[in-house]
């Protein structure tokens, strides 16, 4: 295993021995694949006007790098543009480990031999790796032995490395499309954690749905700073793919006539379900409350249900469907039905006999604190939210946001990193 | 739709400057804390007016780099432990870290030494006032309820406003004050000189720069609100400094005129002896703790924010301490080894205040040097580089700064006696 900070500022020789000059850098192509091989080497200026060595003249790299020719047969390179300098772009900087979902700074890399090639095999973030660039290898060693804990997650494998350079496309989609596979909480932790250029430039490529479920995640500077930078059209279609209660979170931070103007951009429908829930004070049912809920007609029976469920476009927006809700043409409730017993319920048997003897509803203005109690006691997935005058059933409180209120979401324990 | 009253323009721009502001005048403010207050106190009752120039010099010299780091937070939107650690690589960032992370635990002494001495002003021993006030901040900032006890400590910090109203009642000569401002007088000897870098170090501090540039990068301000960000650092500076002159001036006409040169917190209250009478010890004191805290709070956990950032350590207050063992062990660290020197039995307080101060000094030509090679890069700062006039500007301060350090081994060299 061959580590860069090993070949920094050493000398090459050329294949009779003699010096050519000081490493400057190394270049490698296709940061997509798993391997990227290194395709040339660059040289510090010298007295022979050696710039770049192409790498199937290299012999060896180490315990010295070693060219199979002698200088004047040193065949020019032809550069595509897409090369990679890896100590100037790379090292140093700060990249994404994917699989262990975090932000790191790579203190060293890794590079093997392949065949005829030499690949970059993956970064090191180690303690071990920051001692070897100083020089202090032998106290890098003594490091990993004494914390071995951390010696597995040291060297990352290329191919969960997203390397995110803001003025570089092609890495820039690279990246992207390995970050993409991350949950949105993990990509969202990111994020908050990265310089406002760096993010930006990251998150004009996602589409709409992944920057959507992404921004749900996030702390609400960073949710506004996004939104503000971003076109207005594009940022109403980004809030109508969010759902309606994290939407008006958003919005009620806004200025007024930033959230109106938005509000107008959107869709009608979407923009009705977010005005209405705007109406509700935060810390209450109303304000945290989903309008989107599975539900169905009286009268039906299990078969009939669930076939009416797959033909409805509420039910389609409801995306952490725990429960059937029976509403009456006046849309005031009349049941509630598990999931899992409608699924598992003979399709011909009435809808009615599984409904849930004893069940729990909050109204808009009831605190946030009373809904989370009431969940918690229950067990319940989510809990109706009727309007007391009329019956009606205006949404539901989903158990994932009454966790929010009892425990803090990661963010919101954030102190400004000016500390 | 009822129709929103427009705020006019002139409104608006004030609502922007005030959101903006902040990073300039904390650093400014912090300019009169403990060490500060001491170091000028000190100059002003033994040199008299001799260090105005020096004052004068000194805030143009701090204009011009708090601005680059303001600058430099603004278009990269990163803190300037990051940008040396990705320009530089790793040897000179453990330079660069380890001279700040000396710098600051100096400075941490300092401050804690301030708290003992504004203690001590009351009879209460240090051995109590320091390890309480250590326990205290630690918790206060380690829980995040800094930003509640913030608006008390900057209200503390405003006692700095009795040394100008304390100048005005004592009528000095003015037509002297103004000369010494712009006529350099320099005295060769080594105690001159530790109190002129030990002036340099106090007004720009290493923490200063990585405070105002994190801050502005964390404010996430925009290219196009920079005129604000430029007028409140040097709104900032300028302000900071005045404070700073009145201090000299004060103690210079109070104190220097009978012949009492400060060497003691008790010698320093003295100056505010005009004003508040008996009461100036505790005027005094009030100001000295009131700086002090709102030092603690800030410095050694920028500090250790800037040192994990670097080395790319897990750190963040929302870690618990397992996950991210450097991060709480170099802020405990600093802290507990800053309360250990305070109460090393006999070692002077006052003396500790200032002289900590020339550590600044010593460690800024290297992080000045470091900084102007950033701010001058076409490839980091695109058309926002430094001007040849801010090169220069900064780079002549760069090499004042490291003349004096030179001359001050001179000068012990010549008088072995000091």
């Amino acid at each position: 295993m061959i580590y860069v900070s090993q070949l920094i500022n050493q000398y090459v020789w050329d294949g009779y021995g003699g010096k050519i000059g000081r490493l400057e850098d190394i270049l490698v192509n296709g940061t997509d694949k798993n391997l990227p091989p290194i395709v040339a080497l660059v040289l510090k200026k010298n007295p022979l006007g050696v710039e770049i060595i192409p790498a199937n003249q290299i012999a060896s790299l180490w315990p010295s790098m070693t060219l199979k020719v002698g200088v004047d047969r040193i065949k020019p390179f032809h550069a595509n543009g897409h090369e990679l300098p890896l100590i100037d772009r790379v090292l140093d900087q700060q990249i994404v480990d994917t699989e262990g979902k975090r932000l790191v700074r790579v203190n060293d890399l890794q590079i093997a031999r392949a065949g005829e090639l030499f690949v970059l095999t993956g970064v090191d973030v180690s303690g071990a790796g920051l001692l070897r660039r100083l020089g202090l290898e032998k106290l890098g060693r003594f490091f990993v032995s004494t914390f071995s804990r951390s010696a597995k997650t040291a060297v990352i494998p290329w191919e969960f490395v997203a390397s995110i350079e803001h003025d570089d496309p092609l890495r820039l989609s690279v990246a992207q499309n390995k970050l993409v596979k991350m949950p949105p909480a993990d990509i969202a932790a990111i994020v908050d954690e990265l310089d406002r250029q760096t993010y930006t430039a990251l998150l004009e490529g996602f589409d709409n749905q992944v920057l959507a479920d992404t921004l749900e995640e996030s702390s609400p500077e960073l949710q506004m700073s996004i939104l503000s930078n971003m076109p207005p059209e594009r940022a109403a279609d980004i809030l109508e793919e969010m759902d309606p209660d994290e939407a008006a979170d958003l919005l009620a931070d806004l200025p007024e006539q930033t959230s109106e103007a938005l509000l107008e951009l959107m869709e009608h429908d979407d923009a009705q379900e977010v005005r209405a829930l705007l109406n509700y004070p935060e810390d209450t049912a109303g304000g945290i409350m989903t309008t989107e809920f599975a539900y169905v007609p009286e009268d039906l029976t299990a078969g009939q249900a669930l076939d009416y469920l797959r033909n409805s476009e509420d039910a389609q927006d409801d995306e952490g469907m725990h429960y059937v809700h029976i509403l009456d043409h006046n849309r005031c409730l009349r049941g509630v039905v598990t999931l899992r017993d409608l699924v598992m319920a003979d399709p011909h048997s009435d809808l009615q006999q599984w409904v849930i003897a004893e069940e729990s509803t909050v109204e808009p203005l009831t605190p946030q604190e009373d809904v989370a109690y009431l969940i918690a006691k229950y067990d319940l997935a989510s809990i109706p939210v009727i309007d007391p005058e009329t019956n009606v059933m205006l949404g539901i409180v989903t158990v994932d946001d009454a966790i929010d209120i009892v425990l803090p979401t990661a963010w919101k324990k954030r102190l400004p990193r000016l500390f | 739709m009822k129709k929103k009253f427009e705020t006019p323009l002139w409104l608006k721009k004030i609502g922007i400057y005030l959101a903006v502001l902040g990073p300039g005048l904390i650093t400014a403010s912090a300019d009169n804390d403990a060490p500060g207050i001491a170091t000028y106190s000190m100059a002003g009752s033994i040199y008299k007016y001799k260090f105005l120039f020096i004052i004068m010099a000194v805030t143009i010299g701090e204009v011009v780099i708090q601005e680059i780091a303001a600058r430099m937070g603004v278009v990269t939107g990163k803190g300037t432990a990051d940008l040396i650690r990705e320009r530089f690589g790793v040897k000179i960032t453990a330079l660069a870290m380890f001279s700040l992370l000396l710098a600051n635990l100096g400075t941490t002494v300092a401050q804690i030494a301030g708290v003992a001495a504004s203690g001590e002003l009351f009879g209460v021993p240090r051995y109590i006032s320091a390890p309480i006030a250590a326990v205290l901040v630690s918790l206060t900032v380690l829980r995040g309820s800094y930003k509640h006890i913030e608006k008390i400590l900057l209200a503390l910090s405003l006692v700095a406003i009795s040394y100008i109203i304390t100048v005005f009642m004592m009528k000095p000569n003015w037509g002297e004050v103004l000369r010494a401002t712009f006529i350099p007088q320099f005295e060769m000897e080594p105690h001159f000189i530790l109190a002129v870098l030990a002036t340099i170090g106090a007004t720009i501090t290493p923490w200063g720069i990585f405070f105002m540039q994190s801050s502005v990068a964390d404010k996430g301000l925009s290219l196009k609100d920079y005129p604000f960000t430029k007028f409140d650092v040097t709104f900032g500076a300028a302000w900071g400094n005045v404070v700073s002159a009145f201090v000299v001036i004060s103690t210079a006409v109070t104190l220097y005129v009978a012949g009492i040169p400060v060497e003691t917190a008790e010698d320093a209250a003295k100056a505010l002896a005009p004003l508040a009478g008996n009461a100036a010890s505790l005027l005094f004191s009030a100001g000295l703790l009131g700086a002090s805290l709102l030092a603690l709070s800030v410095l050694p956990l920028s500090t250790t924010y800037a040192f994990c950032e670097a080395f790319g350590f897990e750190r963040g207050l929302n870690r618990r301490v397992s996950e991210a063992p450097a991060f709480y062990g170099i802020f405990a660290g600093i802290i507990v080894l800053s309360v250990l020197i305070v109460l090393i039995p006999g070692i002077p307080l006052f003396p500790i205040m200032w002289l900590s101060q020339t550590l600044n000094a010593f460690f800024l030509p290297i992080l000045l040097y470091l900084v102007i090679k950033l701010s001058s890069s076409e490839k980091l700062m695109g058309s926002w580089k430094n001007t040849r006039l801010q090169n220069i500007l900064a780079g002549g301060l760069t090499v004042f700064i490291s003349l004096i350090t030179v001359a001050l081994f001179v000068a012990m060299f010549w008088n072995p006696a000091t």
